[in-house]
């Protein structure tokens, strides 16, 4: 499979492009050159021919809903929707199979810890930028999906951790980057509901605040069923 | 109330200031150069400096900003514009904020295009047009802030704006046509305007919440979009009730 990679910038879109490339073509994309063994093509995510050019002849596009921490304000938000929407668009056109989008636990984080907090549970979204910018991305996917443009995936990522950070603190939601790429390889060959299809993806911590791989449960299955089959290591 | 307006010279602010001059104290601002007698400052709504130093001093803001055919532009003015209106609001303690846009906001054509009676509390579906999602987006960055702070959003969504006296086109328009419809989102710049003056008025505290979006439609036969709530909650009442573009002419 053919995949591209957004803001490969970031450690955890350049980790999970790494792990990708093991058994797909992987290319990946930035605003900044960023050095790196693999394919990459510089890119503004533009409204324009070279986005289509970018994304042409891929089979997924597995696109970060993070965000540049150096950036202004008013570039993260810039980014998240303006550049999220090209991205789709192109996608779309240019006939990707499927977006996988990168969003945030911390979009739940609003409700107790306590309750069992799912998928079908409403986002509760907060101003805090990088939060506010998974909502917006979310909306942008969400919109494309319902208009059957093309298949979307989106992955609420819990806290990116290493392996090293377990020894000290890490949080209840933590996603330790193995699972995380392996929850992105899944969704590249998930069985798709043809809709918009969200998955909550943390590690197996204590405590862990969020459950993952609940069943979709449609009344009297009147809407197709999805299943990415994600089931992260046991950690001793 | 001393009340901010951004996108002030667009087509529909001189008729919110005819609505507004004579009961409060105005600061219009506008990207465009703007002949005024009131308090006007250049501004662009996409500049958050400019539109937090605008909001200075103000009780309210009103967003009548509005870009639609550019990508790059659409998102800084209709979704970026709203991040820099809330952030002034904050910023200034303004506690009441009127933004606009149009009705599909809401309700994109995955509504539009099958339902009627569509009312402005069903979650929205603005579908992936530029102009709707962006505004969409818009609207949902000011809803978002009224969860974390003491902010009364008030968005009036409309569309087709005309002018009844005037619109006498008998044929060719896709807009209106007298004795021959017109499209099932359209209202007289002044109904329009009043209602912007109504979300003024009303009581912040007896709003459902803090973050209320309402449709601004005249009584229009076709009942595609409820303007019950507009009425109930706002007390607006349209003053143009545009019967000429739907009743056919006795020959």
């Amino acid at each position: 499979m053919k995949v591209l990679v957004t803001l490969t910038s970031d450690h955890l879109s350049l980790e999970i492009a790494r792990s990708l490339s093991a058994s797909h073509e992987v290319r990946l994309t930035d605003k900044n050159e960023v050095p790196t063994d693999l394919e990459f093509v510089r890119s503004d995510l533009g409204h324009g021919a070279p986005t289509n050019e970018l994304v042409r002849g891929m089979n997924a596009v597995v696109h970060s809903g993070g965000i540049d921490p150096a950036a202004s304000v008013s570039d993260q938000l810039d980014y998240q929707m303006r550049c999220t929407y090209n991205l789709l668009w192109s996608a779309a056109e240019e006939g990707v199979q499927r977006f996988v989008y990168l969003s945030s636990l911390q979009l739940m984080d609003g409700y107790d810890p306590d309750l069992a907090v799912t998928e079908r549970w409403k986002p509760l979204p907060t101003t805090d930028v990088p939060v506010l910018c998974y909502h917006l991305g979310e909306m942008i996917c969400r919109e494309f999906a319902r208009e059957n443009k093309i298949s979307v995936v989106i992955l609420r990522l819990g806290d990116i951790a290493s392996e090293q950070a377990a020894k000290t603190a890490i949080s209840t939601s933590t996603l330790y980057m193995d699972d995380a790429a392996v929850a992105v390889e899944k969704a590249l060959g998930a069985d798709h509901s043809g809709w918009l299809d969200i998955y909550h993806v943390q590690s197996a911590v204590p405590n862990a605040r969020y459950l993952t791989g609940q069943p979709w449960w449609s009344a009297d299955d009147v809407s197709p069923s999805f299943d990415l089959g994600y089931e992260p290591r046991a950690r001793s | 109330m001393k009340v901010l307006i951004l996108g002030a010279n667009g087509e529909l602010g001189p008729h919110v200031v005819t609505a507004l001059e004579h009961r409060h104290q105005l600061r219009l601002t506008d990207i465009n150069d703007l002949e005024t007698h009131h308090e006007y400052f250049k501004a662009d709504a996409a500049n958050l400096e400019q539109v937090v130093a605008a909001a200075e001093g103000m009780d309210v803001i009103i967003n009548l900003s509005v870009l639609r055919k550019d990508r790059k532009l659409a998102f800084d003015v209709n979704a970026r514009g709203c991040y820099n209106m809330m952030t002034a609001a904050v910023e200034h303690g303004i506690r009441r904020v009127v933004n606009t846009g149009p009705f599909y906001v809401v309700a994109g054509p995955t509504y539009e295009r099958f339902d009627h009676m569509i009312g402005p509390d069903v979650p929205h579906q603005p579908g992936t047009y530029l102009y709707a999602l962006t505004k969409s987006l818009g609207q949902e960055i000011c809803r978002v802030f009224t969860e974390s702070h003491d902010i009364h959003v008030v968005d009036l969504l409309f569309y087709m704006l005309l002018d009844p006296e005037t619109h006498n086109v008998e044929s060719g328009s896709p807009i209106a046509n007298v004795g021959r419809d017109l499209v099932p989102y359209t209202i007289s710049w002044r109904d329009a305007a009043e209602a912007v003056r109504r979300a003024l008025d009303v009581e912040m505290d007896k709003l459902p919440s803090r973050s209320e979006v309402f449709f601004v439609f005249p009584d229009l036969p076709h009942q595609k979009f409820s303007s019950e709530k507009a009425r109930r909650l706002l007390g607006w009442e349209p003053k143009d009730q545009l019967d000429k573009f739907w009743k056919k002419a006795k020959l």
